[in-house]
């Protein structure tokens, strides 16, 4: 919007021009001018048969809501009447047209958002797509153009372009789901735009499973994953919380392969997290831990909250006794303490 | 109701994928870093894609694409098992085929709308923004297709919905795999300290 605060100035230099234009110099900006009236009258005719008022083209003038214009035009919503008042809306935009070729364009396609937004029910595409279908017709002036357009209206409902309409819908709701899946996407409306956030977000995800891959082939020197890992992740289902989810994980994974599991690593982790035998595997959990444990965490809370976690994600997963899991807590907070 | 489905869909990824790797490495016993990456991921895809049981579009064509290559496809064979349903739809001539047909029918449409235009339209300025959208729009969604395995060959409206789905599976992976890196290094650093 700042860009067309930035071209207010230009315009209302030329506002006592509009009518001298025509004997002035510059003929071709009159023709100019001339068929970007044309488009923008057909854009806001659109819009008054979208809201489904009935209304003359003055009072049609009165309601344009593209706030940018009426933020600079305090005069226009006192009586607009006559022609007068959409050319110079129309000059107006001529003049933010042609100053900048690219800002143009995203001014257009800004205006075009804003009228989506308030406009229920009517898509960005229906009203290029509809202006594209009117655009063949001539126009002469602003009311009969209206009336053509109703006459329009009664052509756009043939198979065809109903059929594409409901495709639009159809389109514009997935791209509204897709806003919500996609982060960052509330503020960005119109197909081109949304169309550019999903392409770079799934060109980020395609980029980071690429990263990750290779990284796990740094990490792993062979391809046999610690299968004991992957089958702790499926069970607790570490929604990637923290660091205390890893180093419970680490940690049983340091207990199977010191104490290298026999074939079934499932049948192992089950005995592992209901509290089985409790001597020697112990011991292995409590240096275990203190081993990983980074200096200046206290012992007693992390373990204590690591088998808290624990217990949270298992008990989703599976059934086991309590009692006997605080077992084993008290037993390894005695040795630690030793 | 979502998550249920994502967590499930997860479970299966992480099997199938770890599944997938056992097979790989099974095979090979030395390869160099790249090859290991690729492997990595390829089982990645092809798990992913699996754990959907051809529901979407997007998984079959992923499939369909990694068994052309006469080296995976013994691994994705072996991968999907003798419950293997999945063969593709049409053989690589015929995708082609269908390519090309769609291609050209979009081709000629495409010309037609042009033709017609051009003889009712003006100038094309007098249209320029709306022209231009329409522009930026075709662009944009023929760049969605090239990065969403088998658009090509969907029409604009799947495409949105494989995209959709597309993404949210993308996101497990690369959640699992984050997961994956970060308990690995935990583990390794840890060894590390044992070790010191």
């Amino acid at each position: 919007m700042n860009t067309e605060m930035q071209h207010c100035p230009y315009t209302v230099m030329n506002i006592p021009g509009n009518t001298a234009v025509t004997s002035g110099t510059d003929v071709s900006v009159f023709e100019r001018q001339q068929a970007r009236m044309k488009w923008q009258q057909q854009q806001q005719q659109q819009e008054s048969l979208f809201k489904g008022n009935d209304h003359q083209f003055r009072g049609l003038v009165e309601v344009k809501p593209d706030p940018g214009l009426q933020y600079g035009w305090p005069d226009f919503s006192d009586g607009c009447q006559g022609q007068g008042i959409p050319s110079l809306m129309e000059d107006h935009n001529l003049k933010k047209r042609k100053t900048h070729e690219d800002q143009k364009q995203k001014v257009v396609l800004k205006e075009n958002s804003v009228k989506e937004k308030k406009i229920k029910g009517c898509s960005e595409e229906n009203s290029a797509e509809t202006s594209s279908k009117e655009k063949p017709k001539a126009v002469e002036g602003p009311k009969q153009e209206y009336i053509h357009v109703r006459a329009r209206r009664g052509q756009a409902t043939d198979s065809h372009s109903l059929a594409e309409r409901v495709r639009r819908e159809k389109i514009s709701e997935r791209m509204k789901y897709l806003q919500d899946l996609v982060p960052g996407c509330n503020k960005i409306t119109g197909k081109a735009g949304m169309l550019d956030e999903i392409i770079n977000y799934v060109q980020s995800l395609q980029k980071q499973v690429e990263f990750l891959s290779m990284k796990l082939a740094t990490l792993q020197p062979r391809l046999d994953f610690d299968i004991d890992s992957l089958i702790m992740k499926e069970m607790f289902e570490v929604p990637a919380v923290a660091y205390s989810a890893e180093v419970a994980n680490s940690a049983y994974f340091q207990v199977n392969s010191l104490l290298e599991m026999g074939n079934n690593p499932i049948d192992a982790m089950l005995r592992r997290s209901i509290g089985g035998p409790v001597s020697i595997p112990e011991t292995f959990v409590v240096s275990s831990c203190f081993n990983q444990m980074q200096p200046g965490v206290t012992w007693d809370g992390d373990l204590h909250n690591l088998y808290r976690m624990e217990i949270q994600q298992d008990s989703s997963t599976i059934p086991f006794q309590p009692h006997k899991f605080t077992g084993l807590y008290e037993v390894s907070n005695l040795k630690m303490e030793l | 109701m979502k998550m249920h489905t994502s967590s499930k869909l997860r479970k299966e990824f992480i099997k199938k994928w770890v599944k997938g790797l056992q097979i790989c490495c099974s095979s090979k016993k030395n390869m160099d870093i790249l090859e290991r990456k690729k492997k990595i991921k390829l089982c990645a895809d092809i798990a992913l894609a699996s754990a959907k049981n051809e529901t979407t579009l997007w998984s079959i064509a992923l499939i369909s694409e990694a068994k052309k290559d006469d080296e995976n496809k013994i691994l994705v064979d072996n991968l999907l098992g003798p419950e293997s349903r999945f063969k593709p739809r049409m053989t690589n001539r015929q995708m082609i085929a269908c390519h090309k047909r769609v291609r050209s029918k979009k081709i000629l449409k495409k010309s037609r709308h042009v033709c017609q235009k051009m003889k009712k339209m003006g100038p094309p300025k007098s249209n320029l923004a709306a022209y231009i959208a329409k522009k930026l729009v075709k662009r944009r969604t023929q760049v969605l297709k090239r990065l969403v395995p088998g658009g090509e060959s969907m029409d604009k409206f799947s495409l949105i919905k494989e995209a959709l789905d597309y993404i949210l599976s993308l996101r497990i992976q690369v959640d699992v795999m984050r997961t994956l890196v970060n308990a690995n290094e935990v583990l390794n650093q840890s060894d590390s300290k044992i070790y010191n």
